[in-house]
């Protein structure tokens, strides 16, 4: 009996059923796309930001102190120590390992550079642009191109090639600055110290490159006699904004603690497992990117929370207002069955369980709108779409029995008030 | 009775009746209300939220004299262009020679104002005062293990290093020793040719402030720092997007949902609708007093939630960025007239429904 009024309660009033159904689709539509952007927006903004450089730096422990003024560098490089090209990889194989998204080893010395027939001086940097790299199984790209989104190049960047065809010399950027006071173009040769290099473009970097002729590493360490050697390393590392515990030292934190530490994306924790990877080198995260970005990034994430809550609550209040609109309409019929001999019990668990198909059913419609709506605003804003974790879709149930259950159960008991006679009568 | 006397009477009356029912739709339309209230004030005006959190990152832009010093007039140049926001930190640098020759790149500046622009430095402050040098970390290590005094010699003159912090910014500066700039021009009678500016304000304003300062210093080299102030760009322009597009769903799929309650609401008056009907009031006159009543409860409902949305933005900006954020006036008139607009359209369709029906046959419950 029960079940038959049930089916045939959602069968007769299709019209009720679907505006209520409707109700809780949208309200939960809103609450998941929210969600799944509210929590995906902190780690899109923290990619984006990456593109805009490294945040971590790794240089020789006994290095000697770095001599450069406005990005101009005063110390030669046979002077102080290196880091070997060969150890590099080894980060891909550190525990965050993933989180590193690349990585720019730079050589660099003040050289005499040969253009036509006049000499001008010039720093002579050696990098990666797009340099394919092996690591186990792992293969991999990194260079200049993906980490320093801010270097703008008019014509083609140089390929890494190390060893060059004979007939033809190896590829190179110049920086703006100098192709301007040295009338260098595109497809001109410069040489340095003997070796002929070809510009393919111009670099603009707004930074000290803009002075400097950029070139494959492994031709700088040829040409500057020192082969598999890098100075410095620009790592660009997906991190966790710095919270209490980060800043914390390590070394008095206990074995727990510290596991903890360990195994969360920190820029110092990150930083560590370099420097175990690779020996005799100094990680220390590029303060003015790390401190500041976790700020932005906090206050982006919180804010997104914020507005998420408040559709929320929103979407609840008018999923809550909805239902209780469809129960109260429905007067007559709790006076009918009233007055035909049912509890208040019986009438109420009706409608409670009426209240629970819908709320499964508009959660389940509402997860699923609001999955690809996110999934939308993630494709146009950030061109990669935004992950809905599963656990929304329990999250989003849950909510939808919450809100309907207090939007309807409100209802039937202001509805069960009415004397069923007057209901009936209809003066009610 | 006038005519205008029983209008006003059936639209309170109408309301205060089923208090419930009338409830439903402004609560439905307040919701509305308040959602597009508060996110459209955040949305104004996260820019310049966003943007304040950047003068965290110090200086935006480098300025560089082509030959010889910045003189006194291109500094006050700086700063009448960047009006009263903003900072400029002149510095001058030079290589001088540590102990035992280490070379090593010294710089004369304000230093309280240095340590301000670079507020990401992590500082170790030594017991010694804040009118000694600051010196870098890895500078510290070479010379200073444990902030004793050491000499420093630049061509003829020497003169005596009294670390008050250590500093570690994991750049370039580590290297460096700064010292104030009365005592690196005794020693190297060399002035500023640097100044760090740090532009406040909107990356278009930003772009702008640089345009002025290249066109007022026709003999320096103005530099924007380009990760930052790409960063900054990339960052507020993404997040605004992200805001607006998710405001924009939501607004849409709370209004649907406001229009499927208020149809329902009309719907369930049609009792009330045959009456008049039944009692001689043209479809006019009906459709006028509905409408009457839906604009009403529509105006009621989005007043409040302008009030709601406007104050649930200021607690936003409170709550996460320390700086209220304020009411748009400019929303209200949109606010008022977008909820009447909807209330409208959430009322024509069953109107015609029930148009269509005899007055009857609802009276008998059809």
């Amino acid at each position: 009996m029960f079940f038959r009024l049930l089916f045939e309660s959602f069968r007769r009033q299709k019209r009720r059923k679907s505006i209520a159904l409707l109700a809780i689709a949208l309200g939960m539509s809103i609450a998941t796309a929210m969600i799944a952007v509210g929590t995906d927006v902190g780690d899109k903004i923290n990619e984006d930001m990456r593109r805009n450089g490294g945040n971590l730096i790794v240089t020789p422990v006994e290095d000697t102190l770095d001599v450069n003024i406005g990005g101009v560098d005063l110390k030669p490089a046979s002077e102080g120590a290196f880091i070997a090209e060969s150890e590099l990889p080894k980060m891909k194989g550190t525990f965050w390992g993933h989180n590193i998204r690349g990585f720019v080893p730079s050589l660099s010395s003040p050289e005499t550079v040969l253009i036509g027939t006049r000499e001008f001086k010039a720093d002579l940097i050696g990098t990666y642009f797009a340099q394919r790299m092996k690591y186990g199984k792992e293969e991999f790209t990194t260079g200049a191109r993906t980490v320093n989104g801010w270097w703008k190049v008019e014509g083609n960047w140089p390929q890494d090639y190390a060893e060059w065809p004979q007939n033809q010399p190896p590829e190179a950027l110049a920086g703006n600055k100098l192709a301007e006071t040295a009338g260098l173009r595109v497809g001109d040769e410069v040489a340095i110290q003997g070796r002929k290099l070809r510009i393919s473009g111009i670099l603009n970097t707004g930074g000290a490159e803009d002075q400097a002729i950029v070139a494959p590493l492994h031709i700088v360490q040829q040409i500057l006699g020192e082969p598999g050697r890098v100075r410095r390393v620009v790592v660009s590392a997906l991190t966790k904004p710095e919270d209490a515990f980060a800043r914390r030292d390590p070394g008095r934190m206990s074995p727990a603690d510290r596991d903890r530490w360990y195994c969360s994306p920190y820029a110092n924790s990150i930083a560590f497992q370099i420097a175990e990877a690779i020996p005799n080198v100094r990680v220390e995260q590029i303060r003015q990117v790390e401190q500041n970005q976790g700020k932005i990034l906090s206050r982006i994430a919180g804010m997104m929370l914020l507005l998420t809550l408040a559709a929320l609550l929103a979407s609840g209040l008018a999923v809550s207002a909805a239902m209780a609109a469809t129960i109260l309409e429905r007067r007559h019929e709790v006076g009918l069955m009233k007055s035909l001999g049912a509890s208040n019990g019986t009438v109420a668990s009706l409608f409670l369980t009426e209240a629970g198909f819908l709320a499964l059913a508009g959660g389940i419609i509402g997860f699923l709108a609001g999955a690809a709506l996110a999934h939308r605003i993630g494709q146009t804003v950030f061109g990669s779409a935004i992950t809905v974790q599963p656990v929304v879709l329990a999250v989003v149930i849950i909510a939808a029995f919450v809100v309907t259950f207090v939007g309807s159960a409100g209802a039937v008991r202001k509805a069960m008030q009415f004397d069923p006679a007057v209901v009936l009568r209809g003066d009610a | 009775m006038s005519r205008g006397q029983l209008l006003l009477r059936l639209l309170f009356r109408a309301a205060w009746v089923r208090k419930d029912r009338a409830l439903t739709a402004l609560i439905s339309v307040a919701v509305v209300a308040t959602i597009a209230t508060a996110a459209l004030t955040v949305y104004y005006d996260l820019e310049n939220k966003l943007s304040r959190e950047f003068r965290s990152f110090g200086a935006n832009v480098v300025v560089t004299a082509r030959r010889g010093a910045l003189r006194t007039d291109e500094i006050g140049a700086i700063h009448s262009s960047m009006g009263k926001r903003g900072a400029v930190v002149p510095v001058a640098y030079a290589v001088a020679s540590g102990p035992g020759g280490t070379k090593v790149v010294i710089g004369g500046t304000d230093l309280n104002a240095l340590r301000e622009l670079n507020s990401w430095w992590s500082i170790r402050s030594l017991a010694s005062g804040r009118d000694g040098a600051l010196i870098g970390s890895r500078a510290a290590e070479s010379f200073s293990r444990s902030g004793e005094k050491f000499l420093i010699h630049f061509e003829t003159k020497t003169v005596e290093i009294q670390p008050s912090a250590v500093f570690n910014s994991g750049s370039d500066d580590d290297s460096r020793i700064y010292i104030p700039l009365t005592t690196f021009a005794d020693l190297t009678g060399i002035q500023p040719n640097i100044a760090l500016v740090r532009v406040d304000g909107r990356p278009r304003e930003i772009q702008e402030t640089i345009a002025r300062l290249s066109a007022g210093l026709p003999n320096s080299e103005v530099q924007p720092v380009r990760q930052i102030t790409r960063a900054q760009t990339a960052v507020v322009g993404k997040t605004r997007s992200v805001v607006l597009a998710a405001s924009l769903v939501v607004l849409a799929l709370i209004m649907l949902s406001m229009i499927a309650t208020f149809t329902s609401s009309i719907l369930e008056r049609r009792k009330d609708f045959a009456v008049m009907k039944a009692l001689g009031a043209s479809n006019r006159t009906v459709n006028f007093l509905f409408a009457a009543e839906a604009s009403f409860l529509a105006l009621a409902g989005a007043a409040a939630g302008y009030v709601l949305g406007s104050g649930m933005a200021f607690w936003i900006g409170k709550a996460n960025f320390q700086a209220a954020i304020l009411p748009q006036p400019a929303l209200i008139l949109p606010v008022l007239l977008g909820s009447v607009a909807l209330a409208l359209i959430a009322s024509a369709a069953p109107l015609r429904i029930l148009q269509q029906i005899q007055p009857a046959g609802i009276l008998r419950g059809e």
